[in-house]
């Protein structure tokens, strides 16, 4: 018994490595010849580890449970403890799909919205007549008028609406659209140099949105002969075009290229124009860069920019056809434009005195 | 997915570097911030408060032993590893019960960790067969055998301890315990 336990506290200390090296050398001699206390060594070993193993996590259980008494289980289980509601459960074990979903949702949403409002040009439609801003009748301009009478008799009331016009003829026909002039009770009509006409309404086609006026005003002088002329074809896509037109009180040039050859929802019988318009621009000549006339002017994209659109110009000459052919005076048929090869600044020049701002009243 | 954890979540590699260096704090950290996650899935799964704290201590020791032993290597992320541990853990309980397979409600990601589990019973079942045997030690067996072997305490402190008036007593009495210890730990 007591060698037993001497030999026990040696392996134990030859296992914690506590034997000196002549002792270690010793025991090892002997653990090898026998095998009866090789064997005690081995079971002790692994006794040890168990020993610590089981040690080990006794004292981690120990520590975690003082940690988890610091937790406020009950709290966290009440905040934590599934829903009695369905919804609510399924909403917190699905809440992933439940975000893919929306956002797949969302970017559906603000696809479709983008398509609606970019890619396709089919917004609503703004014509661009001009509100004219009223004028004041202020009682100072009364007095003066009674002071002053020999003053030009000026119309009494300011104008409601303004548009473009342009010549077709040089004895006083204009074309301008229809929705310029449309229910207007007189119709004034005034030149680069501030001139007023009076006009009258000769021929409406509400199909294409076009008007023709005849300068009635015995003040009126007859034009030179027109320095452009009215295309009869079609216009390619690309080609460079102006219009001058009177969206404010003076002339204002407006510079584009033609963007599409259909105008609003596919309309055949108009181009899109890529140029900027404004209310006023209504009824303005289209003209590309050898001085004819490819359209008028009619409306815009609402909320697009840069897509105006223009009636062609061959439903212009429809329209003139309506119209007694020796009541437009002399014909002059144009071989060749006198604007061609012109810069702009000349081209505008001599156009300028056939673009005319239209004036409505009711 | 489950509700927001609280917010002094610690890294991964805190944890794993915590652990290694036997800090307290590392495991305070995990513990408190992972607790939750447990809790709710236990909960959500027929368990009461108990239920997810057993489940999620022994998981703590599969993640402690796995990182001592120093084989760790994190495939995925450390809040997957015990969630899956605890998954497997607590649906073992749930088919031990009820000896048929069941269905759980997830909450997290899982992943394979079967070689784990294996290594898990493996040390609980020596875990259960060295606590039996020290009850079945009793007094004061236990307590020399725990004080010398765990608590680390010299032969001259337990014979104080323990009122033998010379430290050979206390180390025959030591002896004997340790040769019945012996026989009841490799018996059972």
């Amino acid at each position: 018994m007591r060698n037993e336990l001497e030999l026990d506290a040696i392996i134990e200390d030859f296992l914690n490595g506590k034997l000196t090296q002549e002792e270690r050398k010793a025991f090892e001699q002997l653990r090898a010849n026998d095998p009866a206390v090789d064997h005690k060594v081995v079971t002790h070993q692994f006794f040890l580890d168990s020993m610590k193993k089981y040690g080990d996590t006794l004292s981690l259980k120990d520590k975690m449970n003082a940690i988890h008494a610091t937790i406020d289980v009950e709290s966290l289980s009440d905040k934590l403890k599934p829903h009695p509601s369905y919804i609510v459960n399924l909403w917190r074990n699905n809440r992933s799909a439940f975000a893919v979903a929306a956002s797949f949702l969302l970017l559906a949403m603000v696809s479709i919205y983008s398509i609606q409002h970019n890619t396709k040009q089919n917004g609503s439609y703004e014509v661009m007549s001009r509100e004219l801003v009223k004028i004041k009748n202020s009682q100072n301009n009364l007095i003066r008028n009674i002071n002053n009478s020999k003053l030009e008799k000026v119309p009494v009331n300011p104008a409601k609406f303004g548009g473009t016009g342009f010549a077709l003829t040089s004895n006083g026909y204009l074309c301008t659209n229809l929705h310029v002039i449309n229910g207007a009770d007189s119709v004034h009509v005034q030149n680069a140099n501030g001139e007023s006409f009076k006009a009258k309404v000769v021929y409406q086609d509400p199909q294409y949105d076009l008007a023709i006026l005849k300068i009635v005003d015995k003040n009126f002088v007859e034009l030179s002969s027109l320095p452009y002329k009215i295309n009869k074809g079609n216009i390619g896509m690309g080609e460079d075009v102006f219009t001058l037109g009177f969206p404010k009180d003076d002339a204002v040039l407006g510079e584009g290229y033609v963007s599409s050859k259909t105008g609003h929802a596919g309309d055949t019988t108009a181009y899109q124009v890529s140029i900027p318009v404004n209310p006023g621009n209504s009824g303005g000549p289209l003209l590309d860069n050898r001085g004819n006339v490819i359209g008028v002017i009619n409306a815009k994209e609402y909320q697009v920019d840069g897509a105006a659109f223009a009636v062609k110009s061959k439903y212009i000459l429809e329209a003139l056809n309506a119209i007694p052919q020796d009541s437009l005076g002399k014909k002059v048929v144009l071989k060749k434009s006198p604007l061609v090869g012109l810069n702009r600044t000349k081209q505008l020049d001599m156009i300028q005195d056939y673009v005319f701002m239209i004036k409505v009243y009711n | 997915m489950s509700n927001k954890l609280s917010s002094s979540l610690p890294t991964d590699r805190e944890v794993v570097l915590g652990i290694l260096n036997n800090s307290d704090d590392a495991l305070n950290k995990l513990y408190v911030g992972y607790f939750p996650m447990i809790l709710q899935f236990i909960l959500s799964n027929n368990g009461d408060e108990d239920d997810a704290k057993d489940v999620y201590q022994e998981a703590i020791i599969v993640l402690y032993n796995k990182i001592k032993s120093g084989d760790f290597e994190l495939s995925s992320k450390l809040k997957t590893y015990i969630y899956s541990v605890c998954r497997r853990i607590w649906l073992k309980k749930l088919s031990k019960e009820s000896k048929k397979a069941i269905n759980v409600a997830d909450f997290e990601d899982i992943e394979a960790v079967d070689t784990d589990m294996e290594a898990l019973e493996e040390k609980d079942q020596q875990f259960e067969k060295m606590k039996s045997s020290l009850d079945l030690l009793g007094e004061p067996c236990k307590t020399i055998i725990q004080d010398f072997y765990i608590n680390n305490l010299s032969m001259q402190e337990i014979s104080e301890k323990f009122g033998y008036t010379n430290t050979d007593n206390a180390k025959t009495q030591k002896y004997k315990c340790l040769q019945r210890l012996k026989k009841l730990f490799f018996q059972a």
